[in-house]
């Protein structure tokens, strides 16, 4: 990141004000970021943002609430933080956001799929159009635009829609929002069987770690999730691919009109299961009926906790 | 009727309380024909369906799932309907993702007194599913078992 | 007893082993490799550390310990009888392309389930009855630390056959009596020609693993450090409290019990558990022991490095494959926050 200096310094002059501030920090191994939590200079020095800075660091704000914090986003995160305003799950005046405009970042998978043995990764460079690696003593240069996550492809809002201190110059985004479902569409053309076989196998071998549930920042039930509660019981412990693809569609459809795509479920789950196709099948449907995409407007409420006496979009069937 | 020359099919239907489940009632005071596919789960209000429930009615084997309620302006909540339509509907969309057919389900309006309505609907339903027959069931803890079945049956 | 096996006889060896056990290899399934019954028709992948482990082998992600029904009595029709049969697993079971962290974890589930005053019986009947054909680490991946916990690439501990990849193949040496019985096939040629090869695989392997770190301190400072929950909430500061660490993990073996029922007819199962997740330590009464997630990761850090190790003449509880770092999703890396324990000094000492 460029501006990376001036952003250490906007953090170190409100740090006084502030409980802790929540940004990136280097990893287990040089192709890895990984969560950093500031309270003194020192932690700031140690701050990191470049494209290895994937997670959604809103996730960590609801369990926070009450403390002063700070938080860095990218546009996408800040979506997540916008859509806990909108909830009131966080109060605005306990939030510093620190915003800019993020190019994009890495996915992980697409990285192991070019050169195999990513647990062997020695060093790592990430400039805007290129990531070098040395992987067991191989040189890789893979072009970013072959590792850049699915979302950062088509992503509409790259600089933080909210932010109290931004930093950097604003980046122009060229996708639109049909861009951002084509991979949705072409799982829909599949027949009704082939989807039908495809969920079963994907599920199958899911370890119900619940890394897809804790890792999103729009999943604030934490420990009252229904995926455990014995009364109602909504899904046996029993490692059933039923229970397991159930449990799937409890969270997309609780997401249904607040998730705001920032695609922490799919990254997080250890088994590589593409979970985010039902969140985006849902808000493909959000946009089209309600016009409406979450994270947007703080002051906006999500289209399922309302209504219209009419609904001139909803085209009810005949009988 | 026609639709029950075939075996009978495993349709649940969740009615509300004030509406829908008077006018299934009514139909049956009536003595209108309607098929015996359906099971009723009676629930207090069509807002109180959680979507969920239909999802995992389905995944459990069920052929299809019917919701009717009191006809929206008309909810005995005054507003639960406003809400459950917006969900349904949401429901209704995204049902083709998960592999099954979107005619499994369906959902509708039928309030106390309309008996010949009910009986329309339960009757149009249930042909509908039988025209799509048995629903894929899944089978085993296990991904293998159905997909071995599946295959078998290509 | 040293075998040799070429390349392209592997998929017929283990077909040949599948006509007398169920076979379970590694296979690509969308972009991880899992643990699967063996089908020759999707292969398998045994290039590098599987996504999870072949833990499921021994412990099954749930297994049905009784199946019960209810039966009403016709006599007398207030009198329900309870039917219950036990479900102990009768099967045998071969784990082709584990690594030897994978075998060596199911070691640390020996001394609870086995060697311990009671024995699990459910367990027994699995372990017993399944052979480890074990592939030897060529090198440590940056995740791996194997040998700080008293392993090593080609350790056998826990297999019955180590697999050391040679040139044109892989040489076979069983490493228990059992992994004997494995090796009895006419697909094999002797092997010990080949010896010298796996040998200097295996040295060349255990130089690659960097210096192993002393966490014989480990047991007394996790202790040390229970009370002071400023320093475990710094250490799980960004843990997600979510289980893929626990359910990834060849030592992790907690489980939990429910009676899963369907009309008159149901199960008793059991199914993986974790400890961080809140309801493993939520009692009855709504009172919950390990309310956050720095007392939830407190415990599973000092039940591997402390507790443990303790009970077991101290054996570390850990086997060192590094998954746990590797696949979670905020990187929060175990090794870093036993070493931040080894090097804690109380708030006391440090102050005065």
């Amino acid at each position: 990141m460029k501006n990376l200096e001036d952003l250490k310094k906007q953090i170190k002059d409100g740090l006084s004000e502030l409980d802790v501030v929540i940004g990136w920090t280097d990893s287990f191994d040089p192709l890895h970021a990984t969560p950093h939590f500031m309270r003194s200079e020192a932690d700031v020095d140690k701050l990191k943002v470049d494209a290895l800075c994937v997670h959604n660091l809103a996730t960590y704000l609801p369990s926070l609430k009450g403390k002063k914090v700070g938080i860095v986003v990218k546009g996408c995160d800040s979506r997540s933080v916008v859509e806990l305003l909108q909830e009131n799950l966080i109060s605005r005046e306990d939030v510093t956001i620190f915003g800019f405009g993020c190019s994009g970042v890495v996915d992980q998978v697409k990285i192991r799929r070019a050169v195999g043995e990513a647990g062997m990764v020695e060093s790592c460079e990430v400039s805007g159009t290129e990531v070098k690696l040395t992987v067991a003593g191989k040189e890789h240069k893979l072009p970013m635009a072959d590792v850049i996550a699915d979302k950062c492809q088509t992503c509409r809002y790259p600089n933080a829609v909210l932010s109290d201190q931004f930093v950097g110059e604003e980046i122009k985004p060229t996708a639109s929002f049909e861009d951002g479902y084509k991979d949705l569409e072409e799982f829909e053309a599949k027949s009704t069987e082939e989807k039908f076989t495809f969920w079963l196998g994907e599920m199958d071998r899911c370890i119900r770690c619940y890394a897809c549930r804790n890792a999103c920042p729009m999943c604030v039930c934490r420990d009252h999730c229904v995926a455990q509660s014995r009364d109602p019981h909504w899904l046996s412990q029993e490692a059933h691919v039923r229970d397991k693809w159930m449990f799937q569609v409890i969270h997309a459809y609780h997401l249904t009109g607040r998730c705001t795509e920032c695609g922490e479920c799919q990254r997080a789950c250890p088994v590589d299961i593409p979970i985010l196709l039902f969140k985006k099948k849902f808000n493909k449907e959000i946009k089209e009926v309600f016009n409406y995409e979450a994270g947007l407007d703080p002051e906006a409420t999500p289209p399922l906790q309302t209504f219209k006496i009419d609904e001139p979009t909803i085209k009810e069937k005949e009988w | 009727m026609p639709v029950l020359e075939g075996k009978e099919l495993r349709i649940v239907g969740f009615l509300c309380n004030w509406c829908s489940y008077g006018g299934a009632d009514t139909a049956g005071v009536g003595r209108f024909t309607q098929p015996t596919d359906l099971r009723i789960i009676k629930v207090p209000c069509s807002g109180r369906i959680d979507p969920l429930f239909i999802v995992k009615t389905l995944m459990s084997g069920a052929d299809g799932v019917l919701v009717s309620g009191c006809h929206p302006n008309d909810c005995h909540y005054a507003e639960g309907n406003f809400y459950a339509r917006r969900r349904l509907e949401m429901l209704k969309r995204f049902i083709p993702m998960l592999g099954i057919d979107p005619e499994r389900f369906d959902y509708t309006w039928v309030s106390a007194s309309e008996g010949q309505r009910w009986q329309e609907v339960v009757t149009k339903f249930t042909e509908q599913i039988h025209k799509l027959g048995p629903a894929r069931k899944i089978e085993g803890p296990d991904a293998e078992a159905t997909l071995k079945l599946m295959e078998e049956s290509l | 007893m040293a075998k040799f096996i070429t390349s392209d006889k592997v998929y017929a060896w283990l077909e040949e082993l599948g006509q007398k056990h169920e076979v379970l290899a590694p296979r690509n399934e969308g972009d991880s490799i899992v643990f699967k019954p063996y089908d020759s028709k999707k292969g398998f992948n045994i290039e590098r550390e599987a996504t999870a482990p072949p833990k499921k082998a021994c412990f099954p992600q749930s297994e049905t310990l009784v199946e019960f029904s209810h039966i009403k009595d016709l006599e007398n029709p207030e009198k329900v009888a309870l039917d219950v049969k036990e479900t102990i697993p009768t099967s045998s079971w071969v784990v082709f392309g584990s690594r030897p962290c994978d075998a060596r974890g199911f070691t640390m589930f020996d001394r609870v389930y086995l060697n311990g005053k009671h024995v699990d019986v459910y367990y027994k009947a699995r372990r017993e009855n399944t052979f480890f054909i074990t592939l030897a680490c060529e090198k440590g991946e940056t995740t791996c630390f194997c040998n700080w916990v008293g392993s090593g690439p080609s350790d056998p501990t826990g297999s019955d056959v180590l697999m050391v990849p040679v040139d044109g193949g892989y040489f076979l040496e069983a490493v228990s009596e059992r992994g004997e019985s494995i090796l009895d096939s006419s697909l094999l040629e002797d092997g010990g020609s080949k010896q010298a090869d796996a040998d200097k695989f295996r040295a060349e392997a255990d130089q690659s693993m960097g210096e192993a770190r002393d966490l014989s301190k480990a047991p007394a400072k996790l202790l040390e450090a229970f009370d002071d929950m400023d320093f475990w909430e710094a250490q799980s500061a960004k843990c997600l409290s979510c289980g893929a660490c626990t359910y990834l993990c060849p030592t992790c073996y907690c489980f939990n019990i429910t009676d899963e029922s369907d009309g008159v007819k149901g199960e008793r199962i059991r199914s993986w558990d974790n400890c961080m997740s809140n309801t493993f330590t939520l009692e009855a009464s709504g009172h919950n022991p390990r309310p956050t997630k720095a007392h939830r990761l407190k415990n599973r850090v000092g039940h591997k490095f402390s507790y443990y190790p303790d009970l077991h003449d101290g054996v570390i509880s850990c086997c060192g494959c590094g998954r746990c770092i590797k696949s979670c999703p905020v990187g929060v890396d175990i090794r870093e926050i036993v070493l931040n324990a080894i090097a804690y000094e109380a708030k006391e000492k440090a102050d005065g």
